[in-house]
């Protein structure tokens, strides 16, 4: 039998370039198509067809939760109140309606669990409120993040009519 | 070389979001720590864009609050047919619309009362939505 000599064996080159000007072009498009956005979430209100007033009946078996919201001519937030308790406006307002709302719920706690979670808020805004507001109370009575985690108080929420201007 | 490159295209393909699409740049959303993504991805739903004609800088440069759809823009009083077909369309195929969640970005800026008048016209009859997501951004501070 005959062998070729292997001295003779040529090695062959494999040609890397075309490979890396994909790749390359691959990070470019990942690159140029990246947004950089920060993480969306949101919060589910059920408005259930037939129940648009706050008079509706309602599964709850106590009135809800009133949330009143009041506006200055900017729109800004004029004054917070919790059942009729005024908690007054800017940041701190909302962290003392989330203590509320815990409070509430608590208190709720006594007549049963049941009760607890059939609670509702109804959130009720000046027509011209900036809606950077009626998201931080419906943050403020939905709960709050304890070392990373959501303590949930309040799901049901909902809009009571509209205020015309 | 390539060791490295292969990296940055898996860290590049994790990181981009392509399902963010709809998302309209020119909405300012409303911040809040609680605003959770869903836990159970929603089969049915339609995102609605609410905001502000915005400068490059984010300045409004048109007071009046629009809804972007793609290029195309509306005022609220037109949206109204709009609803309607996504709510015919969803008749047509059989879903119930009780399932269909309509998600609402609204800007930090837009009157409440706009937002409310955007539901009340999804429960219209003909239209009957019932269940709405109010968009934010999470944010990172605890009361």
């Amino acid at each position: 039998m005959k062998f070729r000599n292997r001295s003779n064996l040529t090695k062959i080159q494999l040609d890397m370039t075309p490979m890396i000007d994909v790749v390359f072009q691959l990070i470019i498009f990942f690159m140029c198509t990246l947004k950089v956005s920060e993480p969306e979430g949101d919060f589910e209100i059920s408005m259930p067809l037939g129940a648009p007033n706050a008079a509706a009946v309602s599964d709850a078996q106590l009135p809800p939760f009133k949330v009143r919201l009041q506006a200055g001519a900017d729109g800004r937030l004029a004054a917070l109140t919790f059942n009729g308790t005024n908690l007054g406006s800017g940041e701190s307002a909302f962290a003392k309606l989330n203590s509320e709302v815990l409070r509430a719920v608590n208190a709720l706690g006594a007549i049963g669990k049941e009760q607890q979670e059939k609670q509702e808020v109804e959130i009720d805004s000046d027509y011209n409120l900036n809606y950077r507001y009626i998201i931080n109370a419906i943050g403020a009575c939905s709960g709050r993040m304890q070392n990373g985690t959501t303590v949930r108080y309040i799901s049901k929420i909902k809009f009571a009519p509209i205020r015309q201007q | 070389m390539i060791d490295v490159v292969f990296q940055l295209i898996t860290f590049f393909m994790l990181i981009n979001k392509f399902e963010q699409a709809e998302a309209d740049e020119r909405v300012v959303l409303p911040k809040d720590q609680l605003a959770a993504p869903p836990l159970v991805h929603r089969q049915h739903s339609f995102l609605l864009n609410f905001g502000y004609l915005r400068d490059q800088k984010g300045v409004i440069i048109d007071p009046k609050p629009y809804f972007f759809f793609g290029d195309e823009r509306a005022e609220l009083a037109s949206v109204r047919s709009r609803l309607r077909q996504e709510s015919q369309y969803y008749k047509t195929t059989g879903t119930d619309l009780a399932e269909i969640t309509v998600e609402i970005r609204a800007d930090a800026e837009v009157p409440t009362g706009l937002v409310q008048e955007l539901i009340q016209m999804c429960q219209e009859e003909g239209i009957e939505f019932q269940r709405f997501a109010l968009k934010a951004t999470q944010k990172a501070t605890e009361y």
